[in-house]
């Protein structure tokens, strides 16, 4: 007790303090203990703590441990900037490794730690939390790291490398981790950025098999060419927005492949709602349904003439009191009886669907109120069936479109139900 | 917050045919209807002939019950002062013609545990015959996938939801036919099934003679859509039947609510007409203009 307070109080003073909690309060030695580092402000007031963590393996966290001891290696090491109620800060985050697995770890008062990759640490105090399914270690206020002086450790070969699944880009998922994918480059580009305060080129385009395409970012230069084709080895899956993309890593194999296949309708990869929830998003993905609803922000806008955001009562939340350019969009639900998508649609989009011009709505606008113009909207596309083609992303609130292309959709009614009949009949 | 529910494609006789509810049991969690082909709705997509409508509520603050006919039976409406958009559009809409509407489904159980299904749009839309027809096709293309997946899981007692998922099925699908399937404590009656789908297909190719081998008389409804009302007579005896209906009304509708409609059923009963017929009846009497109800429970003369 006297190491923990140090200079803040003397032997003296302790004694009787010690006395007064114990023989005439009557409390126990440890709530004495604990009282009076309180009390006085130990040095280091956590390090009483440490006396009621567990030490544990990074195997053996379940994600719920509040106060827990870790010894582990970096395996991978950033600063990252954050804002956290409006003020901006450093973090440290990266992987720790033991030789029972991996986590990903998060300092959130780092000060003046500097952690090195490859590096031994003794990580006191930590908490843990599940994302994803996966654990997440957590160093608070009350986390400490230590340099683990001679401690080494050797992290065992990962093991997903062994398990890296062939897998068609139609059905990746967000969160795959190992995949093998075949599909045709239709697209490649270098972009220079920034990686862990060092420049770096990554190449990034779009690649395309047979039942879908996918954005993918190559870390190392493998020399694509648009119109290759391509086994990919080990590459992993990350999402952006609820997109997948595939990215092709230090571990990535590249090899050329001879066969000649078909590549994804060139346009778009038509998919059920259904199907777009359980993939997280996509690229190009085309849908058909039903409108049954249109959300406010619907017929005709104002959008801020510095950043084309939409803006409400003439006021951009980015630059202020601006004087709006006039648009039209539509804001609707598309529901094909699987599931239901969200959709922005365009201006010449919206024109086309709802047979409502520019300067019609303007017009109607001026004579009976902005309202209408929504009014007269959804009249003319609420219960009509469409098709969509455009980037579907996802959120808490389910996927939604940016659309590209819309247009009616015209069933025929008796073509169809003779399909129906026949399989009916074949089956009764 | 939840993704938005999915607005299920069913019809009236197998939305009417559900029993079974699945309560939310969380604030602001959804609740649903199962269907026994194992549809779990919250949601559904109804389109059909709106044959009545009345406004029940003032002229501040209406209340619209309609009533919507598909191919297989109908819908019952339901729109009130949380339904803005459909109740202004319900003011407009001149009966009989075709409607399109999407909303939620509301359950009410009566004392004798039978349960109504009602659906509160939230948008209702006049639509053309297309528009209708596609939804008949949709409809039954939907029913017969239900039927299907419901009849092979019928012969797989041991699966769980993961084998459903595998077969190809929605979440949505797997969740609410096992759930059916397990609770309903009967097999679904795929005869009603089947017949609605041969009602959907004859309605969409009439010049077609088709015939899947079902009987009309297997539904408690008209199987084709009347526009003009008071020409479904039907069986001559209906008429006799009718008086005695009316007068039952007048005597069972003792507080001026209207006459109960488990009491009328049992009276009915007595005098040898059956609840299917009574059905029957107090539709026709409803399309005369001479009966209304002023909730689903009762049935008053006007």
């Amino acid at each position: 007790m006297k190491r923990v307070l140090g200079n803040k109080i003397d032997e003296e003073q302790l004694i009787t303090e010690v006395n007064r909690y114990l023989n005439d309060y009557h409390v126990g030695i440890d709530a004495a203990k604990r009282g009076i580092i309180r009390k006085y402000g130990g040095a280091d007031s956590s390090s009483f703590v440490t006396a009621s963590s567990v030490v544990k393996k990074i195997g053996e966290l379940t994600g719920s441990e509040q106060n827990v001891d870790i010894v582990a290696k970096i395996v991978y090491v950033e600063n990252k900037d954050i804002t956290v109620k409006g003020l901006s800060k450093t973090i440290i985050s990266g992987i720790l490794g033991d030789e029972t697995g991996t986590a990903s770890f998060t300092i959130w008062e780092p000060g003046v730690t500097v952690l090195d990759k490859g590096s031994v640490y003794n990580f006191r105090n930590c908490y843990c939390k599940l994302w994803n399914e996966k654990v997440q270690i957590n160093l608070g206020n009350r986390g400490r790291v230590e340099a683990a002086a001679g401690v080494t450790m050797d992290l065992p070969e990962r093991s997903i490398s062994m398990s890296s699944s062939e897998c068609k880009i139609g059905s990746i998922k967000e969160g795959m981790g190992n995949v093998t994918v075949t599909g045709r480059i239709m697209s490649t580009e270098a972009r220079n950025v920034m990686v862990r305060g060092e420049p770096k080129t990554v190449y990034s385009g779009i690649i395309a098999d047979d039942t879908g395409k996918i954005q993918y970012s190559a870390w190392n230069d493998f020399s694509l060419k648009e119109g290759e084709t391509l086994c990919i080895k080990n590459a992993y899956i990350r999402a952006w927005k609820g997109i997948p993309q595939l990215n092709m890593g230090d571990r990535c194999e590249v090899s050329r492949v001879d066969s000649v296949f078909e590549v994804v309708n060139a346009d778009s990869s038509r998919k059920t709602v259904d199907e777009i929830t359980r993939i997280g998003g996509g690229l190009d993905i085309c849908v058909e349904g039903l409108i049954v609803d249109m959300k406010a922000g619907s017929g005709l806008i104002k959008r801020c003439p510095h950043c084309n955001r939409s803006i409400l009562n003439g006021v951009c939340t980015a630059h202020g009191q601006v004087e709006g350019t006039p648009d039209l969009r539509l804001k609707v639900v598309i529901d094909d009886g699987t599931g239901a998508l969200g959709a922005i649609i365009n201006r010449a989009d919206t024109e086309a669907l709802t047979g409502v011009t520019m300067k019609a709505a303007e017009g109607l606008a001026m004579a009976q109120g902005e309202g209408v113009v929504a009014r007269e909207m959804a009249s003319k596309v609420l219960m009509k069936r469409v098709r969509v083609t455009g980037n579907v992303m996802s959120d808490n609130f389910g996927p939604s479109m940016i659309v590209k292309g819309a247009s009616r959709v015209e069933v025929d009614v008796e073509s169809e139900a003779a399909k129906l009949l026949d399989e009916v009949e074949a089956s009764i | 917050m939840n993704p938005r529910e999915t607005a299920w494609r069913v019809f009236a006789t197998e939305l009417n045919s559900s029993s079974l509810e699945i309560k939310a049991t969380e604030e602001k969690s959804p609740s649903y209807v199962v269907t026994p082909l194992g549809a779990k709705v919250n949601r559904v997509l109804i389109a059909g002939v709106m044959t009545e409508k009345e406004n029940i509520g003032g002229d501040d603050e209406p209340m619209w019950k309609a009533r919507i006919q598909d191919v297989t039976g109908s819908f019952y409406v339901n729109v009130g002062r949380y339904q803005p958009e459909a109740s202004a559009a319900m003011a407009d809409i001149e009966i009989p013609c075709f409607v399109a509407a999407v909303g939620r489904v509301r359950t009410y159980t009566t004392d004798d545990q039978r349960v109504f299904v009602s659906v509160r749009p939230e948008h209702i839309v006049k639509v053309d015959e297309t528009v209708r027809n596609e939804w008949i096709l949709e409809t039954a293309k939907s029913t017969w996938r239900r039927l299907k997946n419901a009849k092979t899981v019928l012969g797989m007692p041991d699966a769980v939801e993961a084998d459903l998922l595998a077969m190809g099925m929605t979440q949505a699908e797997a969740n609410g036919l096992l759930y059916a399937l397990d609770n309903y404590g009967q097999m679904p009656d795929s005869a009603l099934y089947l017949k609605t789908i041969q009602s959907a297909l004859r309605m969409l190719m009439p010049e077609r003679d088709i015939d899947l081998g079902f009987p009309e008389d297997l539904s408690d409804e008209p199987d084709e859509i009347d526009l003009e009302p008071g020409t479904n007579g039907g069986p001559a005896n209906y008429g006799q039947m009718e008086d005695v209906i009316l007068n039952m009304l007048e005597e069972l509708d003792t507080d001026g609510k209207g006459a109960p409609r488990d009491e009328l059923e049992r009276r009915a009963e007595a005098e040898g007409i059956s609840s299917i017929e009574l059905e029957e009846i107090s539709n026709i009497l409803m399309d005369k203009g001479l009966v209304y109800e002023p909730n689903l429970r009762y049935l008053k003369r006007i």
